[in-house]
């Protein structure tokens, strides 16, 4: 066997440095050379180069020795980004939206935090390689619908398994916050029906959450005394969804609350802070600009957007949605960015361009779908910026890629050299010159044209 | 009117010295042209609404207000060929043929949409009936000039007529899907159905035409001649055989895409723009054959299954095929930033500038048989102009100004945040509304796809409704 | 003898005959004509007798004025401190008319092709099958002052024929003084079938039109030679269009906002039909288009709710808040979020008072208008006027458009609208002047027939204290 991996390999060493030639994802050892590098961590090198072996980065910088064996990718006039991580998607879970067989995101009922989003993710739903061909490498995952619709993931986008594809380890117990005022304003037709009472709905859904609350910390307690010494007592009662809370009570998982109201975000900050909730992120966001001193203050980070939205009033300024996050970051608020996207995740850099150009300033907003993010979720360690030691996730570009004109030119994901592949460049390529296989002509219609 | 005598006008005015609200003096922009190249510290002055000249230094009528463009870039105003804003109602989906009912009924000039497209630079919109039916309504293109209460003032006078066509998964699922609730599903429920329903309703449009015909000419003789029935919904059908109707189509898949102009070429319909047509690459030759136009998306895909099989390098390769293709919004929240959209043609495919901004210009004017007004910046035609921070197909560009006629309607400066023409005078204030964001399907809270969305559990109650 | 005669041959040729006319249940009528003196006495706006007489007898008034002749038999109100007006007319509502239940429907086989029933077609039913003078809300009209409605029938789209009806009579056709009056219009689309929204109301009315055009000539053409003709279609729905079609019928076309306004206007000028626009809630922003149109108008009675918030301030602080407001707010940061609140709420009560002043700027305007309380709870309408009142419509205007304006757009001015000699006795007698809050209504005459309202005053406390007729 080793012999024949073996000959693989040197065969594979004589073939032209062509990215497209070779449409398997490999690990190896490679060096980018030559190229612009935006580490985000550490400012940007000029001329610079990147070694990746195996999973890591091993070197970074202007004169690195390069590994014998190693691919060499040319990047004169290129520049080397982290891959992007977006922090709020449904990537992986939906295939075709309006197919209900093909959405996993919403499973029955109101109280489902023990539903793991990582077990639903398809390694081969058709938008995962659509999205990584933008340059995004990770993303969160997370189921939605009711009050505690289930448990996000963090992916990375490249991988045969779930188990493969998950990031670090990373999950977060979800929290769709009770919304007060129901949906305000906004009306979705839905025919006529009886006059809904929001304000007695919203005590209704909040004496629901702090009653599952209330539930979950006993769950625990019973559940430790038990651990600790369950001679003489008689088995606890098994309920998986305080299973699932159990491990935010303890501040070892991060809650995810899904909060956009300006009112719900102050409830939520109040509720998170009498629950001695530490841990915690706040997601959506939309109004977070009215009360950023108060989210700067209570010191919760905010997964914001997705920037490309239109304003949540109708009295707010036109710009609002592209400027939220901007004016949250500039009273003290850590953010990153999401695109809240299923199937068009490749969007975030342009959400990125729109909140940079719109007062968040390009360097803030790199960091938004870099570090940032891989901070907020405790795993910069291996994530988030082009540093020795950490994943090889990073991109080649050939311009900024946050900028429509910019082209992806190579992808890495783990250290695997993902092909740049896609639905869409596949149909491209068959389809730009339909017929140029064809010897006889094409009839077209119409005849008499 | 011909150009020389618009010139000659212009020059009259100018010397008279007296200036209009609809005169406008742009300074040293870059100007984008999008027909005659790109021009570098170019002036253009617009006189009554028209733009009368293009060049360098151009003299200034006295009390005209000028606008200086040193670094900014001047382009024509974005057309939406596919949009929603400003109407009352969106879909008459009771029935899969309504093409009597007409979307110029139901304008609403109040709708703040039509400021925020015009801070996305958006000077006009093809406002259409919904997808719910396989023949809808007629269609309305709009100017977005945003004040007024009148729905005759954003009327584009002078438009051609157009109307709304729609096949696959949309009229199928709202009327030959319905679920429960006794109410009978009716034809179309399949792909073979909305053929027939189309041809069914030609022919008898075609009839119903002949019939008319004959009727006239023999009443010129007959003062006993009776007059057949009147149908308005024929008559439509009517104006569309006769060719004074252009019909635009929401579509998907590259079979039900060459159905049509099959059907059309049956009956010798020439005019026809397909919308959204996610697979209209798979046919772009015999699209470009048929001198049949494209208006799509920039990169929606996969929320239904005819689009699952889709790519965002559709605009590319239908251009790259000869045909005239625009982008759309189909949101009013893509509708702000289409500049955005034309760019992503850039990575989707490689199209170069101009390329890119020609479908959201001079392309969508031509699909909605405008071109002769707008869609470009030459002498001649209207004021619509739009002024940017930035290029506007960088991500990073911000539009500053946007002018219809000649007026200007959005300045980021100096807008006021609340634009709204109309308010609650009892409602909540101060809550969170909601958004549409850019994966909002429903586009623009009005357009609904189901049936029971359209009609609700409602349709088991009485009829009063006051 | 012959003086006998005479009453016996008025008597008998009046419907209001002594026999019948009985305002208590088992007490008979002794006279039919009232005398109310010393009161003051509004003819008509403008034209005030400040203290005088007036006289009617069956149901007609004899005279009226500063000394008038006092019949013998005339039962005597001492009008001193009263005011005596015309009495209101409705120029457009549902008074009398139940509303139906909400019972759920059959559901519909073909929603493109459903009955006219079933799409709210039905401009061929007579309100008179559904009026019934017992229905409370006669009663709660009759005691804001209102003695004649327009009345119509609740539906959809084309809900039906309306009529012109006292509020008093025992049954339906005793009420009517002028049946058939008008076509019912209004935006209001079937559930869940053809036509559903505005566009296809719109088509669907001009359909209707056309096609009925076209019916009428084949009626006209096959009346006066049928030979070779097939006999033409006829529905009932068509046919209820042909006096539309002649002109003889106005279409009453009831709108809630603006728009509805412009899309009435336009079917009007498209089809050359005769129209009254009622309702125009949102009358202010069509005033030029009115104007320029010179269509006759009805304005709503109603007004939005006052906002919540609002409701706990008082009226000093409101108007101080509604000064405040400025259209230039910038609400940058979270630091801006205060001042944009309170912005808001002033420019919600800026935007409330442009319907309490919409009366006011269409009187200063100078379109003359009725009042219609079609889609008004009844219990807010005497609210609703003081407010226009407050708001700057004179109390001329108002009265106007109570009395002389709703006549005229009804075609009853011969007989009603103001208070002169051979009008209809329709009266009203208030403890003062109209639209003061002070200001109760202690009698409304119908036809002549006495209504007397147990008023009570704000100071009162116990009413049971209180003599009659004071």
């Amino acid at each position: 066997m080793t012999v024949f991996y073996s000959l693989v390999l040197a065969f594979m060493m004589l073939i032209p440095q062509s990215q497209q030639q070779d449409q398997k994802a490999r690990q190896g050892t490679y060096a980018i050379t030559n190229a612009r590098i935006e580490t985000v961590s550490d400012g940007t090198i000029e001329n610079g180069t990147v070694v990746i072996e195996g999973d890591r980065i091993i070197a970074v910088g202007i004169n690195v020795a390069i590994p014998e064996g190693a691919q060499l990718i040319d990047g004169s006039g290129m520049h080397v980004y982290p891959g992007m991580i977006d922090s709020g998607t449904s990537l992986g879970l939906v295939e075709v939206g309006s197919v209900a067989e093909t959405n996993d995101t919403n499973e029955v009922g109101e109280v489902t935090p023990h539903m793991d989003a990582l077990t639903a993710v398809n390694p081969n739903a058709v938008a995962i390689p659509v999205t990584r061909v933008s340059g995004i490498t990770t993303v969160i995952t997370e189921p939605g619908g009711g009050l505690l619709p289930g448990t996000a993931a963090a992916i990375n986008l490249f991988g045969y398994t779930a188990e493969q594809m998950h990031a670090g380890d990373v999950r977060m117990l979800v929290l769709q916050f009770p919304r007060k005022g129901g949906f305000g304003n906004f009306r979705r037709f839905r025919g006529g029906g009886a006059a809904r009472d929001p304000e007695a709905e919203y005590k209704k859904a909040m004496d629901k959450l702090n009653e599952i609350w209330d539930r979950a910390s006993l769950y625990q307690k019973i559940a430790a005394a038990y651990a600790a010494d369950p001679s003489g007592k008689t088995m606890p009662v098994y309920a998986p969804e305080m299973d699932a809370i159990t491990p935010v009570l303890t501040g070892d998982r991060k809650l995810m609350v899904k909060v956009d109201g300006e009112k719900d975000i102050l409830a939520a900050i109040n509720w998170v802070q009498e629950r001695k909730l530490t841990n915690v992120v706040f997601s959506g966001v939309s109004e977070g600009w009215r009360v950023a001193d108060k989210l700067a203050e209570a010191g919760i980070a905010c997964l914001v957007g997705p920037m490309l939205a239109t304003p949540t009033r109708g009295s707010d300024r036109y710009d609002r949605a592209y400027a939220n996050i901007g004016l949250m970051a500039d009273a003290g608020v850590t953010v990153a960015i999401r695109s809240g996207e299923t199937e068009n995740v490749r969007n975030l850099a342009f959400n990125a361009g729109f909140a940079a150009a719109y007062g968040m300033g390009k360097e803030a907003a790199l960091k938004a779908v870099t570090l940032g993010p891989a901070q907020i979720f405790g795993i910069d360690a291996d994530y988030g910026s082009i540093e020795v030691g950490k994943k090889a996730n990073l991109f080649l570009s050939d311009g900024d890629p946050f900028e429509t004109s910019t082209n992806i030119l190579a992808l890495f994901i783990d250290g695997f050299n993902v092909p740049i592949e896609s639905r869409h460049l596949d149909l491209y390529q068959e389809f730009l010159n339909r017929d140029e296989g064809r010897l006889q002509p094409v009839e077209v219609l119409p005849a008499d044209h | 009117m011909n150009r020389f005598t618009l010139i000659c006008a212009a020059l009259v005015f100018l010397l008279a010295g007296s200036v209009s609200a609809q005169d406008v003096l742009f300074r040293n922009a870059t100007v984008l042209t999008i027909t005659d190249g790109d021009l570098e510290n170019t002036d253009v002055l617009v006189s009554g609404g028209i733009i009368t000249e293009i060049g360098s230094n151009i003299r200034a009528p006295r009390g005209i207000t000028e606008v200086d463009a040193t670094g900014k870039y001047l382009m024509p105003g974005i057309i939406d060929a596919h949009s929603h804003i400003a109407l009352t109602s969106v879909n008459e989906g009771s029935s899969p043929v309504t093409a009597e009912v007409s979307m110029e009924d139901v304008v609403n000039p109040y709708h703040l949409g039509i400021y925020r497209a015009l801070a996305g630079g958006v000077t006009t919109s093809h406002t259409m009936h919904g997808s719910a039916n396989v023949i809808g309504g007629q269609n309305e293109t709009i100017k977005h000039r945003f004040g007024t209460k009148d729905p005759d003032d954003v009327r584009f006078e002078g438009a051609p007529r157009t109307i709304k066509f729609a096949l696959g998964e949309n009229p199928t699922r709202v009327h030959g899907n319905r679920g429960s609730g006794g109410t009978g599903a009716i034809v179309p429920a399949t792909r073979m159905g909305v053929e027939q329903v189309l041809r069914g309703s030609f022919e008898n449009g075609k009839r119903y035409m002949e019939a008319w015909d004959a009727y006239t000419a023999e009443a010129a003789t007959n003062p006993r001649a009776v007059p057949p029935a009147y149908n308005n919904r024929l008559e439509v059908m009517a104006d569309i055989l006769r060719g004074d109707v252009l019909v635009h189509c929401h579509s998907y898949r590259a079979d039900e895409i060459l159905m049509l102009t099959r059907v059309f070429n049956d009956y010798e319909v020439r005019k026809i723009t397909f919308q959204h047509a996610n697979e209209a690459f798979k046919v772009a030759p015999e699209l470009a054959a048929y001198g049949a136009y494209a208006s799509v998306f920039a990169d929606w895909w996969s929320y239904k299954f005819e689009v699952y099989y889709s790519t965002s390098y559709n605009a590319a390769i239908l251009m790259r095929n000869g045909v005239v293709t625009s982008i759309n919004s189909d949101s009013g929240e893509l509708n702000r930033h289409l500049y955005h959209e034309a760019a992503k043609s850039q990575r989707y495919g490689g199209l170069n500038d101009a390329e890119a901004l020609s479908m959201i210009t001079i392309n969508p004017a031509i699909q909605l048989g405008i071109q002769d007004r707008v869609g470009s910046i030459e002498i001649g035609k209207d004021g619509d102009l739009t002024l940017f921070d930035g290029h506007p197909l960088s991500v990073y560009a911000i539009p500053a100004m946007t002018f219809v006629d000649g007026i200007k309607y959005f300045d980021r400066f100096e807008d006021a945040d609340d634009m709204r023409l109309q308010i609650s005078p009892s409602a909540e204030i101060g809550t969170f509304e909601g958004q549409i964001t850019g994966r909002d399907h429903i586009h623009d809270e009005t357009e609904v796809l189901d049936f029971f969305e359209l009609f609700g559990e409602d349709i088991l109650t009485t009829i009063d409704s006051q | 003898m012959l003086f006998f005669g005479a009453i016996l041959l008025i008597t008998g040729l009046c419907p209001t005959s002594v026999h019948a006319q009985k305002d208590s249940a088992d007490i008979p009528t002794v006279s039919t004509t009232y005398a109310i003196e010393g009161a003051r006495i509004v003819q008509a706006p403008g034209r005030v007798i400040d203290s005088g007489t007036i006289v009617f007898r069956d149901g007609v008034i004899e005279s009226v004025g500063r000394r008038a002749t006092v019949p013998y038999d005339a039962i005597i109100i001492d009008g001193s401190g009263m005011t005596v007006y015309a009495g209101f007319i409705d120029a457009l509502s549902r008074v009398g008319v139940a509303a139906p239940e909400r019972t759920p429907m059959a559901p519909v086989a073909d929603t493109s092709n459903p009955t006219y029933e079933r799409a709210g077609i039905t401009p061929e039913k007579q309100v008179r099958t559904l009026l019934n003078p017992s229905d409370k809300s006669v009663d709660a009209h009759r005691k804001l002052g209102f003695t004649t409605v327009h009345t119509v029938p609740h539906g959809n789209m084309l809900p039906g024929s309306g009529a012109v009806a006292l509020l008093h009579g025992k049954n339906a056709d005793a009420m009517i003084i002028r049946n058939d009056v008008s076509m019912a219009f209004q935006f209001s689309g079937a559930r869940g079938v053809y036509p559903g929204t505005p566009m296809g109301i719109m088509a669907k009315f001009r359909q209707l039109h056309k096609e009925s055009s076209r019916r009428l000539r084949l009626e006209q053409m096959y009346a006066s030679d049928p030979a070779g003709m097939a006999r033409p279609p006829a529905d009932i729905v068509h046919t209820a269009f042909f006096p539309v079609i002649a002109d003889e019928k106005p279409v009453f076309a009831h709108t809630t906002n603006a728009l509805e306004v412009y899309r009435a206007l336009t079917l009007k000028t498209e089809l050359g039909l005769t129209m009254v626009l009622t309702g125009l809630s949102e009358g202010f922003d069509t005033i030029d288009k009115i104007k320029t149109s010179g269509n006759p108008v009805a304005l709503t009675m109603g007004l939005p709710d006052k906002p919540k918030w609002a409701a706990e301030i008082k009226s000093d602080s409101l108007d101080q808040i509604l000064a405040s407001y400025t259209d230039e707010t910038r609400t940058a940061t979270f630091r801006d979020v205060e001042a944009e609140k309170r912005n808001l709420e002033a420019k919600q009560l800026v935007t409330r008072q442009k319907y309490v002043e919409m009366p006011k700027m269409y009187a200063e305007a100078g379109i003359p208008f009725a009042f219609t309380s079609y889609g008004v709870d009844s219990k807010d309408l005497s609210t609703n006027l003081k407010s226009f009142v407050e708001g700057g419509l004179s109390s001329d205007a108002a009265l106007a458009a109570l009395t002389v304006n709703a006549a005229n757009i009804l075609g009853l001015s011969a007989s009603m609208g103001t208070l002169d000699a051979g009008k209809m006795a329709n009266v009203i007698v208030t403890s003062g002047a109209l639209f003061e809050d002070d200001t109760t209504i202690k009698y409304v005459f119908v036809d002549g027939h006495k209504f007397e309202y147990d008023t009570k005053t704000k100071k009162d406390d116990a009413p049971s204290s209180r003599r009659r007729g004071q």
